[in-house]
């Protein structure tokens, strides 16, 4: 009799198999695209796209808190991360069109509709989620009994993080030992003179 | 044709090599830390795959907390990387690393 017991067999439904071959190939093109890609703007919007292909490859493999965490509040807080760093640095600018304008509207009602699709979908068939069994347990009660210590961790990181990174951004800018920062000093020898190799 | 352990192990390694690719080829730092965000998520896709057909399936919640955690400090690493990227982008108006060479 073995120890542990038989593995979980690989997946061989025709249609589960397509579907997690073509996110791995999407996911791996957008990836490359990302790293390889001058724009820096198109690149973060790899970056993004790789992002939610991974939430789709949670959904068809992990628990469904998993693939929500990684749609809703990774993808997310990334992009709107990088976008702002464009938006304060290279001064990329917001949208000249009005908040209330018929393109946003058009927008956000498609948006809509195909979240309403796929959450018919998701709602009618649990396709991918079904075909993914054995994953009865209950996520979310494993991890506010089991890892609430990890949890609270990773409170004290974003913490942390959001601290760290607000000291770096209001703080004045270094001057630079070759002359290229913002402020103007003295060397610490007593002379005004650069003495930087060049 | 089938999906299973190998498949998602081989697909780690290969987004994990284009994230140490980034970090190691590029020289903007945005561009690098795509790439350690593509490293973690290589390394979150591992944990998940072995959660889910290797022997982490017994404890199948296991792999997926990891990945979750990981996750989670990928993108505190991205906002204090993103604030030093500022940061350089303010004193040389660049987003290469090596921009204090000259």
């Amino acid at each position: 009799m073995p120890l542990i017991g038989a593995l979980p067999q690989p997946i061989t439904s025709a249609p589960f198999v397509f579907f997690v071959y073509l996110v791995l190939i999407l996911l791996l093109g957008s990836a490359l695209a990302s790293v390889l890609l001058r724009n820096t703007l198109y690149g973060i919007g790899a970056f993004a796209a790789s992002m939610v292909l991974v939430s789709l490859l949670y959904l068809a493999l992990a628990p469904f808190l998993l693939f929500a965490a990684q749609l809703v509040v990774f993808t997310t807080v990334s992009a709107a991360i990088l976008i702002g760093l464009l938006r304060s640095t290279t001064g990329l600018q917001a949208s000249s069109v009005g908040r209330l304008s018929p393109e946003w509207i058009i927008g956000v009602a498609v948006s809509a509709a195909l979240f309403a699709l796929l959450a018919l979908v998701l709602g009618a068939t649990s396709w991918p989620v079904q075909v993914c069994c054995g994953l009865s347990e209950n996520f979310g009660g494993a991890l506010s009994n089991t890892y609430v210590v990890g949890l609270a961790v990773l409170a004290v990181i974003f913490g942390s993080a959001a601290l760290g990174s607000g000291l770096l951004l209001i703080a004045p800018t270094l001057p630079s030992p070759r002359g290229g920062g913002a402020t103007t000093s003295r060397s610490p020898r007593g002379g005004g003179e650069r003495s930087g190799r060049r | 044709m089938s999906a299973g352990l190998n498949l998602l192990l081989v697909a780690s390694a290969a987004l994990f090599a284009v994230g140490a690719f980034g970090v190691v080829a590029r020289r903007s730092a945005v561009v690098m830390l795509l790439g350690t965000q593509f490293m973690f998520m290589a390394g979150a896709l591992a944990f998940v795959a072995f959660a889910r057909f290797g022997l982490g399936a017994q404890h199948s919640s296991a792999g997926a907390a990891t990945a979750l955690f990981a996750g989670g400090v990928a993108v505190a690493e991205l906002a204090v990387g993103l604030a030093m990227a500022a940061v350089l982008y303010r004193e040389h108006r660049n987003f290469a690393l090596d921009a204090d060479r000259g």
